[in-house]
C-alpha cells in the first residue's frame, strides 16, 4: 500500500499534520514510537509569550508581524501571521468536534498558573484552566483555594503560594489552601502516596468518589469562590466530573498542572488522536523508523522495525519527530545529526557553545534552538546539499526556535504541522476540500 | 551576639573533622564543629570513593601504602553501612610496562598488602565486563566508601555524645589573647548570624581551606593544591575495583559505586586561589574516557552521567612539582611549638582512607594538652548504623508490606538505623526519588536527625537526584517536603530547588551530549517551561525566616 502522505512523529504536530491532510481527503499514515511532548505539557497552547528581552507579550498576533520580519530563520516566518492564525484556530476547531473546547482571550494572551504559581502567558486553555468566568472572578478578586490530594508528591501547594503571594496581581487577594484525602478504595496495590496524576484521573473516572471529594472541596476550601486542584479531574469523562465538580462545590475548578504526565496535556492527545481516526487516518503507535532511502532528491521508501526489511511508501512524508528528548535529533560528544535521513542540522560546531553557564540563564540555552533546516517550504536538504522535495520537516525538529525561552513550542508545532499540510494539499490539488 | 563555651572546637566538616569530632565526644569532651558549607562538601565528597587497600601507594609510598591497608581493615568493621567489600583488581593491558606487575607484588609484600596473583580467565569471572585482551591481573582487598555516609555517621555518633556541629557556618576571626588562640568568630550563611565560639584548643581540620584559617590566625601554611577530575557513568558496569596496573597516571581506575561507575582520576596543579571555583576541562574529560574503556570497553557505550573534581589537600614540603609525586602523608602541627601560638593544632594531608587515624592522632595530641587520659576508641567502636554484622531476617520481618527493594535501599544507606526510619504507615514509605529508591520517611529522618539545610544537603545524606534522571521528578517533591517539616520556609524551598538543578547542572555541563542532553532538555522544560522557575525572583527575600 503506497500512503498519499505518510507522517513520522505522532505528536502535536504531526497529528495536526495528519488531521488536516485527512480532512481533505488524503490517505494518511502517521507513525508514532511512543508517548509524545504532549504528555510533558501545560495543556495550554503558547503561540508568543515572551519577547527577546524576556518580557511577557500581551498581543502576541501583533507581536508576531515584526517577530516575523526580524526572524526570517524562525519556522514562525515560514507559516506567515495569517498561517498561523488559520493553523490554530483549524486546532481549535478540530479539538472541538471532539468536545474539547478551547478558550482565548481574544487577540490577548492570558495567564495560566503553574505547579511552582508563576504566571505563564499562552493562547489557548482548557475550560478548567482559563474561560470567561474565570476571568471575571480573577477581576472581582475572588477568595482562592489551593487544594491538594494529602501525600500527592507530585503538587505542593505550599509551593505555588508563595510565589502568587509575590505576584503583584495577587497581592489583594486572600489565598488559602487545603486538603482533600484521598478516598477509600480499599485494598490496593500501589501505594498511594506514589499515584501519579494519571492514576487519580482514573479513579475520578470511575465517577464514585466524586460526592465525597466535592464534600471534601467545600468544606476546605472555607468560603473561597475558586478552588484550585492539581490537574487531574478525568481523562475520560473530565467534562462531565469538571461541570458536576463545580455543580456540587458550587466554586470554579480550577486546575493546575503537575509534574507530567500531564493530564491536560493527554487529554489533547487523546482528541487528536481520535479525530484523525475519525477522518479515516492511520494511526501506527509503537513503532520505529529504522531508515530511508532518497534517490533524486526524493524519498522512495522508509523501514521500520516492526515491518522488517520490507519498505513502507507513501507520495510524500513529514517528519515531526521532535527534539532531543524525544530522539528526532541525537548529540554525541562529536557534533549533533537526525538520525533517520541524516538530514543537514544547523548546531555549533564547538561543543561549548551549546550552553549557557547556569541553567536557569536569562537567554536560555542554543541546544534548544538547534534543528533541521529547512527552505520556505519546510523542505530539508542532505549533508550534500540536496533538497529532499518530497519531505516536510516540522514541529520542534527544526531549528531556529526556542520554544521555552519564547514561549511558543505547542503554536509553533501546530503552525507548521499545518502548513507542512497546506503546501502537500496544494501539491496534490486538494487544497480546499476540508471536512 | 550568640556565645558558645566549649573545650574544643573543631573547623572543618570533612571525614578529618568529623571524625576528630567523634575521637573527642567518645573521649568524653565538649566540642563544637564548624563547616562553612555542608558536611563532606569539599574534598571529601569529591574523589572516586575507593577504600584503598593502599596498593596503588605501594611502590611510590610505602608508609602511606600501610596506613591504607591498616584502616582497610578497621574501616571495614566499623563503617560496614558505608563500605562495600566488593574487592578489587589491578590489570595489565598489551601496551603497559609488564615489569610493573612484579615490582607490585613485591612492594605489596613489604606492606602487608594480601596482593594474590590471579590468572586473566579469573579476573574475567570475577569481572565479566573487564578488557579481555588483558595480560595479567592481581587481586587486592580494595573496596568502596561512601564518603558521605562515612562523615554523616561521624558527626551522627559525635551529636549523639554531645557534640554541637554548625553547618553553612564559616569562621571570619581567630580570637586571640596574647600569644593563645581563645576562639572563632563566625557567620552563618544560613541564619545570617554572626556568633562567636570560645575553647581552649582549636583544631584546623579544615583541609586545603586550612591555609585560609592559618592566615586568619596570623601564621603561615602552604597548601599546594592539586586538582582531580572524575567521570561518572550511568550504570554500574563493573562489581569490583578495576585498577591500571602500571606508574599512577590519569584515568587509571574504575570504582563502582551505589547505581553508577566513576572514572578517576587526572591530577592536575592549580593556583591557589582558583580551589573554590573547579571547573572539568575538556580534555580531562577526553582523557578520562580514552582511558576508562582501555580497562572496560563497555564504558564507550554507556552514557555519561557527569563529570566532577575535587581538590587534593597537599601540604607543600618540597619542591616537587606535580601533585601526585608528593606524599599524601598525614601532617599534624602543633602550632604552640612551631609558632609559637598556643591553643591551635592543624591536622592536614593524608587522604579520606586515613580520616581516623589523622583524628585520632589531632585528638591524642588535644588531649595532652587538654591533660585527659582516656584513649581513643574508634578503631572498635562501630559507627551509628555499622553495629550489627549482618541484617537480622527479624528485622526484615518487622517490615513487612513494605517493598524488599526500599527496605534494602534504604539499609544499604543507613545501616542499622534503617529501624528508625521506616515504618508500616503507606506515607511513610512511599517514595519520592525512583532512581534511588529514596522515600518520605528517609527524608523525614534525614531533616531532623542529620543536620540538613537544603537540598544539596539532602542528596548528601540519601542520594536523592544522583540517578539517571538527576533531579528530574525527585528535585521538587522533595523541596516540598522541606516546609511540610518544618525545615524551610515555602520561599526557601523555592529558592533551594534552584540551587539545587543549578548545583546539577554544573556536573552536567562539562558532558553534554548524548542522553545528558535528552535529560537536560527535560529537566530544563519541566523546570522553566512548565514550572518557570528561573523567572522567579529570590532577590527580596534576605534575611527571611524560617516558616
Amino acid at each position: 500500500m503506497i500512503y498519499d502522505c505518510l507522517i513520522i512523529g505522532g505528536g502535536i504536530s504531526g497529528l495536526t499534520c495528519g488531521i488536516r491532510c485527512s480532512a481533505a481527503g488524503l490517505n494518511c499514515a502517521i507513525l508514532s514510537s511512543g508517548m509524545s511532548s504532549l504528555h510533558f505539557s501545560s495543556g495550554s497552547i503558547d503561540l508568543m509569550g515572551y519577547d527577546g528581552d524576556h518580557r511577557v507579550v500581551y498581543e502576541p498576533f501583533e507581536y508576531l508581524e515584526s517577530f516575523i520580519a526580524s526572524h526570517p530563520r524562525h519556522p514562525y516566518a515560514k507559516c506567515g501571521t495569517s498561517g498561523i492564525r488559520d493553523a490554530l484556530f483549524f486546532f481549535r476547531d478540530q479539538l472541538s468536534a471532539e468536545d474539547l473546547e478551547l478558550y482565548n482571550n481574544e487577540e490577548k494572551n492570558h495567564f495560566h498558573v503553574s505547579a511552582l504559581g508563576t504566571l505563564k502567558p499562552t493562547y489557548f486553555s482548557q475550560r478548567s484552566v482559563f474561560n470567561e468566568k474565570v476571568r471575571l472572578a480573577f477581576q472581582k478578586r475572588s477568595k482562592i483555594a489551593v487544594l491538594n490530594f494529602s501525600g500527592y508528591r507530585d503538587f505542593h501547594p505550599a509551593l505555588a503560594i508563595s510565589n502568587l503571594r509575590k505576584n503583584r496581581f495577587f497581592s489583594d487577594i486572600e489565598i488559602v489552601t487545603g486538603n482533600i484525602l484521598f478516598p477509600d478504595y480499599g485494598s490496593i496495590e500501589k501505594n498511594p502516596f506514589e499515584f501519579r496524576s494519571i492514576d487519580i484521573a482514573r479513579i475520578f473516572d470511575t465517577e464514585k468518589f466524586l460526592e465525597d471529594i466535592a464534600g471534601q472541596i467545600r468544606r476546605e476550601a472555607q468560603d473561597a469562590e475558586f478552588a484550585s486542584l492539581p490537574a487531574f479531574i478525568g481523562i475520560n469523562n473530565y467534562k462531565r466530573h469538571h461541570q458536576l465538580l463545580q455543580q456540587l462545590t458550587g466554586l470554579l475548578i480550577y486546575e493546575i498542572p503537575t509534574l507530567p504526565p500531564s493530564i491536560l496535556g493527554m487529554r489533547i492527545d487523546n482528541a487528536l488522536k481520535s479525530r484523525f481516526a475519525a477522518l479515516g487516518g492511520v494511526y501506527i503507535a509503537g513503532d520505529t523508523v529504522t531508515g530511508g532511502a532518497i534517490e533524486n532528491g526524493m524519498i522512495t521508501h522508509i523501514t521500520t522495525k516492526n515491518n522488517g526489511a520490507s519498505p513502507v511508501r507513501a507520495s510524500q512524508y513529514v517528519l515531526a519527530t521532535g527534539s532531543f528528548f524525544s530522539g528526532g535529533l541525537i548529540s554525541d560528544a562529536g557534533g549533533m545529526r537526525e538520525p533517520i535521513f541524516n538530514l543537514k542540522a544547523d548546531f555549533d560546531a564547538e561543543r561549548r557553545q551549546w550552553h549557557s553557564p547556569s541553567l536557569f540563564a536569562p537567554k536560555g540555552h542554543p541546544f534548544l534552538e538547534y534543528g533541521v533546516a529547512t527552505d520556505e517550504s519546510l523542505h530539508p536538504v542532505t549533508q550534500d546539499g540536496d533538497t529532499v522535495k518530497n519531505l516536510y520537516c516540522t514541529g520542534a525538529l527544526l531549528s531556529g526556535c526556542n520554544p521555552v525561552r519564547e514561549g511558543c513550542g505547542g503554536g509553533s508545532a501546530v503552525a507548521t504541522g499545518y502548513h507542512a499540510a497546506e503546501i502537500i494539499l496544494t501539491h496534490t490539488g486538494k487544497k480546499h476540500d476540508k471536512a | 551576639m550568640n556565645r558558645i563555651e566549649t573545650d574544643v572546637i573543631v573547623i572543618g566538616g570533612g571525614a578529618t573533622g568529623a571524625g576528630t569530632l567523634r575521637d573527642l565526644s567518645l573521649r568524653g569532651i565538649r566540642a563544637v564543629l564548624i563547616e562553612k558549607n555542608d558536611i563532606a562538601s569539599g574534598t571529601t565528597g569529591r574523589n572516586h570513593g575507593l577504600l584503598h587497600s593502599g596498593t596503588r601507594y605501594a611502590v611510590n609510598d610505602l608508609e602511606s601504602a600501610r596506613e591504607c591497608i591498616s584502616e582497610n581493615r578497621i574501616l571495614k568493621k566499623i563503617a560496614r553501612h558505608c563500605i562495600e567489600d566488593t574487592g578489587g583488581l589491578f590489570v595489565t593491558l598489551p601496551e603497559d610496562d609488564p615489569s610493573y606487575h612484579s615490582k607490585l607484588i613485591e612492594h605489596c609484600k613489604y606492606a602487608g598488602i594480601p596482593c594474590e596473583e590471579i590468572s586473566v580467565s579469573e579476573a574475567l569471572r570475577i569481572e565479566p565486563n573487564l578488557n579481555a585482551s588483558a595480560l595479567a591481573a592481581l587481586r587486592v582487598p580494595d573496596g568502596t566508601i561512601d564518603p558521605f555516609r562515612l562523615t554523616a555517621a561521624n558527626i551522627l555518633d559525635a551529636q549523639e555524645h554531645g557534640a554541637k556541629i554548625f553547618t553553612h557556618s564559616y569562621v571570619t576571626e581567630i580570637l586571640k589573647e596574647g600569644t593563645s588562640v581563645t576562639g572563632v568568630r563566625c557567620f552563618s550563611t544560613d541564619s545570617r548570624d554572626t556568633f562567636e565560639i570560645y575553647a581552649p584548643m582549636i583544631v584546623n581540620a579544615a583541609g586545603v581551606w586550612g591555609q585560609r584559617l592559618c592566615e586568619l590566625a596570623g601564621i603561615e601554611l602552604k597548601m599546594f593544591p592539586s586538582k582531580g577530575s572524575m567521570v561518572i557513568i550511568d550504570y554500574r558496569i563493573n562489581n569490583v575495583v578495576v585498577n591500571r596496573c602500571r606508574i599512577p597516571s590519569d584515568g587509571d581506575i574504575i570504582v563502582p559505586g551505589d547505581t553508577v561507575s566513576l572514572i578517576g582520576t587526572t591530577s592536575r596543579k592549580i593556583p591557589y586561589d582558583r580551589i573554590d571555583e573547579l571547573t572539568v576541562d575538556e580534555d580531562e574529560i577526553e582523557t578520562l574516557l580514552e582511558n576508562g574503556e582501555k580497562l572496560i570497553p563497555n564504558v564507550s557505550k554507556t552514557r555519561v552521567l557527569r563529570a566532577y573534581s575535587g581538590v587534593r589537600p597537599l601540604i607543600a614540603v618540597s619542591g616537587q612539582l606535580d601533585g601526585r609525586d608528593i606524599s599524601r602523608g598525614i601532617v599534624l602541627i602543633d602550632h604552640e611549638r612551631r609558632d609559637g601560638l598556643s591553643g591551635l593544632v592543624t591536622i592536614a594531608g593524608g587522604k579520606l582512607m586515613t580520616y581516623r587515624l589523622m583524628a585520632k592522632m589531632a585528638t591524642d595530641l588535644v588531649c595532652k594538652k587538654l591533660g585527659v587520659r582516656k584513649k581513643c576508641a574508634t578503631h572498635r567502636l562501630p559507627l551509628p548504623g555499622s553495629e550489627q554484622k549482618i541484617f537480622s531476617s527479624r528485622r526484615v520481618q518487622k517490615f513487612t508490606g513494605i517493598p524488599n527493594s526500599i527496605v534494602g535501599s534504604t539499609f544499604y544507606r543507613h545501616g542499622e538505623r534503617v529501624s528508625q526510619i521506616l515504618s508500616s504507615d503507606r506515607r511513610n514509605y512511599g517514595l519520592v526519588c525512583e532512581c534511588e529508591m529514596v522515600t518520605e520517611g528517609e527524608i523525614e529522618y534525614a531533616l531532623k536527625n542529620l543536620n540538613v539545610k537544603n537540598l544539596v544537603d539532602l542528596r548528601r545524606r540519601t542520594r536523592i537526584g544522583m540517578g539517571p534522571c538527576q533531579g528530574g521528578l525527585c528535585a521538587y517533591r522533595a523541596a516540598g517536603l522541606f516546609p511540610r517539616y518544618n525545615a524551610a520556609s515555602s520561599v526557601e524551598s523555592n529558592r533551594m530547588l534552584k540551587d539545587f538543578l543549578e548545583e546539577r547542572w554544573k556536573g552536567i555541563k562539562p558532558i553534554l551530549w548524548g542522553d545528558a542532553l535528552r535529560e537536560t532538555e527535560f529537566i530544563y522544560w519541566i523546570y522553566e517551561g512548565l514550572f518557570g522557575l528561573g523567572d522567579i525572583n529570590f532577590s527580596d527575600m534576605e534575611g527571611e525566616e524560617h516558616a
